[in-house]
């Protein structure tokens, strides 16, 4: 990272960082610094908003090139591994028999296969609890529909290639979805709103309906 | 004290944006023009990002519950209480019975109806404001509709001593925009003449827009590569261009992270104009760098200052 990775616009700034885990490790350290209004990070890069009227581009590219160039312990998950239980069933999930057709695998191999990968919780983005995915399995590519969904259900899990998603919220969406969890991933009443957090391990847990139905039931009482 | 008669297209309520939480995701939210909040909410004594009602195009009907002060500021046609007409950018005394008619927007999109006193809206990570897409915050985290009832803990009795905003400070609006950028991270994805299009041509408002974006309808922009770009944070104000060439301009409600070149930023100063685009408005960028930029927002706020106090716009 050089002081020409980082791209000033008139409050915020962004620097490209080599790697997720320098995109963790950067995360951690600058947020520490209470700092910046905003401090978010993208897959590769990093961006911090500030107060135009006291701060001068300037003056935010000096200040976060000195933080960036502190040196940082690789980053070290910061919250306990998660698992998430998901129910597969058909009918949250309208794209399970096509993705495991691309895959050349049966619906019950699909689910083993998801179930069986170890995920990191790469970013939140997109809507409040939103979590981005990646798992190291390769996978052959397929993209996003080709036609967005308009009305995806909180909770859905969706899938390209070796990147998974987890929809907070009902929403517009684009991701193929291959299955659904009841618990909650946004709960602004909390200290701690969203569930997962970006350097997070996470797997999921096959569960069935009657168990989803359950779980569901318990998050709305 | 208000009860929502015609609420009209979508009728929010909107006050400061959500600060400091975008790397869970959570938008900004908030009033689409920062300032015709403030300037409504200076006329009836409260804090200048008070919460307050935010009026989309159409027009909008409520009836009075409670007697208390009432302003209006934004693109609104027109203000009657009970069939009378009354000035926008006034603080108007109003009583229980009276009904309040805010004309359909004839240039510009929102308007701002401030009530003396504190709205009452739910409460999350600091703020108030409406987020549509979650269904947090505002009023039940949704749109208003008739016959809901917006209350309101009293707020002074008496107006403000000045009750009109100083005729300097009427934002003029029209549907013609000219929104100072800066060039933003991914600009040299685009091919050299595509920048200077960008800058040069104008851009029309396409049907696509609301408080989350908007579709911006002229010339193509040609990228150089088509080459995937990683997911990184925009904010509102933020111009993407996906691989089609039709950019869109970020608004209040936009997500935290995109994965489309980011290829302009609206200044700071000028952001609150995005609040007043419509399908339509015809928008010309122009090109700023961002130490000018950084001026011409503190000479804004410094212009602002001696009618709202210390303010700052977002």
């Amino acid at each position: 990272m050089t002081i020409a990775d980082i791209h000033a616009c008139d409050d915020w700034l962004s620097c490209r960082l080599e790697s997720l885990d320098a995109v963790h490790a950067a995360s951690a350290v600058i947020r520490s610094q209470k700092t910046w209004q905003e401090v978010v990070p993208g897959l590769d890069s990093i961006a911090v908003q500030f107060d135009p009227a006291q701060t001068t581009p300037k003056q935010a590219i000096d200040l976060l090139h000195k933080q960036l160039l502190r040196p940082t312990a690789a980053a070290e998950a910061q919250t306990d591994p998660i698992t998430i239980p998901v129910c597969y069933d058909e009918i949250f999930a309208p794209d399970r028999d096509w993705i495991a057709g691309k895959m050349g695998i049966s619906t019950e191999a699909l689910m083993e296969w998801h179930s069986s990968l170890q995920f990191t919780v790469t970013m939140l983005g997109f809507m409040p609890g939103f979590a981005y995915l990646q798992c190291c399995d390769d996978i052959v590519e397929f993209g996003r529909l080709s036609k967005p969904r308009q009305n995806i259900a909180a909770g859905s899990i969706g899938i390209i290639g070796d990147q998974s998603c987890i929809y907070s919220f009902n929403s517009p969406g684009g991701w193929p979805i291959i299955g659904r969890t009841p618990i909650q991933l946004f709960d602004p009443g909390k200290d701690q709103p969203a569930l997962l957090s970006a350097n997070q391990l996470l797997s999921f847990r096959p569960i069935s309906r009657v168990e989803f139905d359950n779980l569901a039931g318990k998050q709305g009482e | 004290m208000l009860t929502v008669v015609k609420p009209g297209l979508q009728t929010t309520l909107q006050g400061a944006p959500f600060s400091g939480h975008r790397y869970l995701g959570m938008p900004a939210a908030g009033a689409a023009d920062c300032l015709s909040l403030a300037l409504a909410n200076r006329l009836v004594g409260n804090m200048r990002h008070a919460t307050a009602v935010e009026i989309t195009l159409d027009e909008a009907k409520f009836t009075v519950e409670r007697p208390g002060i009432l302003a209006l500021t934004g693109a609104a046609g027109f203000l009657r209480v009970d069939g009378r007409n009354r000035s926008l950018h006034e603080g108007v005394s109003v009583k229980p019975g009276n009904q309040i008619h805010i004309g359909p927007a004839t240039q510009g999109c929102r308007s701002y109806l401030a009530v003396a006193g504190r709205i009452e809206a739910r409460s999350l990570l600091g703020g108030q404001s409406t987020y549509l897409g979650g269904g947090l915050g505002g009023f039940q985290g949704r749109a208003l509709r008739a016959r809901d009832r917006i209350k309101s803990t009293n707020g002074s009795s008496s107006p403000p001593a000045q009750r009109e905003t100083p005729e300097t400070l009427h934002p003029k609006i029209s549907n013609n925009f000219i929104l100072r950028i800066n060039t933003g991270p991914e600009i040299s994805i685009l091919t050299p003449s595509s920048q200077t299009i960008l800058f040069e041509k104008t851009y029309q408002v396409g049907a696509r827009t609301n408080r989350m974006g908007s579709s911006l309808k002229g010339p193509t922009l040609e990228q150089q590569c088509l080459a995937q770009m990683n997911s990184a944070a925009v904010f509102p104000g933020t111009v993407q261009c996906p691989p089609d060439g039709e950019p869109f301009l970020l608004g209040p409600d936009a997500q935290t992270t995109g994965g489309y070149p980011r290829i302009a930023q609206v200044i700071r100063a000028d952001r609150h104009l995005i609040g007043q685009i419509r399908t339509g408005s015809v928008i010309q960028f122009v090109k700023v760098s961002n130490e000018r930029a950084t001026e011409i927002y503190r000479k804004k706020l410094s212009l602002l200052t001696p009618w709202l106090g210390a303010v700052s716009l977002w």
